[in-house]
């Protein structure tokens, strides 16, 4: 069965996952994966479907529109490649960088990040502490490519921490063993 | 006398804290106000000097009463402490005083021994275990500059409490 990611966002309010699943129950689709969250009253969610052979995109996001648009829920429905399936690199490393709040420190950590190919995997920030000194927290887990030492990437890290004024700290992903 | 309880980034909390040379008349004031500091606040269960702004190694807790608690040594001001030993492992939910709104689920030791002076300047050693032994590894991480956010374990829980905002 061809796979399918879709994407659902809009204002959080009881009924969006159910207006999303209905069609595609109706339609014959399997839900494998999903996740979803909400950040400061909005929801997303990602369903990884297995749809059956003959659907297309742009039909199951057409179906499903007609259950989503009077809740403001926007679709997006593109076709998976088979092989990139099972591709995703399992994460190794958890990064945390933390500071007072100021533009571009997502983007110069990963920048450098996207420099030596490394794929962030998880991605959690936040914005806290006081109005007048807000604080900056973000933790993400990484995927770094065979041959490349964390020691060399935590130095890196540290240079351009001090160049943005925050705080970083690399260190092995803890493997969950229950 | 109730202190004020630095919030990051308050550069004193990414310093690490130097020894007392002494445990005088200075570290008996440290103490008594990191003891009213600790108690000003409803379920604070642990304080270290840095947060209220002295770069000294002195931690206090007190699990008195505390559900999570096995070992429970009552109050307890710690000056200089030292890990001697640290066993076992787990995963728990942690705050801070000095990151406000934010928890993360951390991984620390679960037996420990810890020695170091008393409010009496004499060597104190204590074997404390599950939330004890956590707030104690979190309070001594303040005194190297470690915050909670240092040791966040996996982003695979829900990591951070839901902020509600207003």
């Amino acid at each position: 069965m061809p796979h399918f990611a879709l994407t659902a966002i809009g204002e959080d309010q009881p009924g969006i996952v159910s207006a999303v699943t209905e069609p595609l129950a109706r339609l014959g689709c399997n839900l494998e994966d999903s996740s979803s969250c909400i950040l400061r009253g909005h929801f997303a969610v990602m369903l990884i479907l297995a749809a059956p052979a003959g659907l297309e995109a742009a039909g199951i996001a057409a179906e499903i529109s007609r259950y989503t648009d009077p809740l403001g829920v926007i679709v997006t429905v593109r076709p998976l490649r088979e092989e990139a399936v099972t591709a995703s690199a399992a994460p190794s490393h958890l990064l945390s960088v933390y500071g007072a709040d100021r533009p571009g420190i997502v983007h110069g950590v990963t920048q450098l990040l996207f420099d030596r190919g490394i794929n962030i995997t998880e991605l959690n920030t936040r914005l806290v502490g006081r109005a007048q000194a807000p604080v900056y927290a973000m933790l993400m887990e990484l995927a770094l490519p065979a041959g490349t030492g964390s020691a060399e990437l935590e130095a890196d890290l540290r240079e351009l921490a001090g160049r943005l004024a925050v705080d970083v700290s690399l260190r092995p992903l803890d493997a969950e063993a229950l | 006398m109730v202190r004020e309880v630095l919030v990051y980034p308050a550069p004193g909390l990414k310093a690490v804290a130097a020894p007392l040379s002494a445990i005088d008349g200075v570290a008996a004031g440290l103490a008594a106000d990191m003891i009213d500091t600790l108690r000003s606040f409803p379920g604070c269960v642990g304080l270290a000097a840095p947060q209220i702004g002295v770069a000294l190694r002195a931690v206090v807790f007190d699990l008195s009463g505390h559900r999570k608690a096995r070992s429970c040594h009552g109050l307890v001001v710690l000056f200089n402490p030292e890990l001697v030993l640290a066993e076992g492992s787990e995963v728990m939910r942690e705050g801070c005083l000095s990151l406000p709104d934010l928890t993360a689920n951390v991984r620390r030791a679960t037996d420990i021994v810890v020695r170091g002076l008393s409010r009496d300047g004499e060597e104190i050693v204590i074997h404390a275990d599950a939330f004890e032994a956590r707030v104690i590894l979190h309070e001594m991480d303040h005194l190297d500059g470690y915050l909670f956010l240092d040791r966040v374990a996996s982003l695979k829980h829900d990591l951070f409490q839901r902020k509600v905002y207003r």
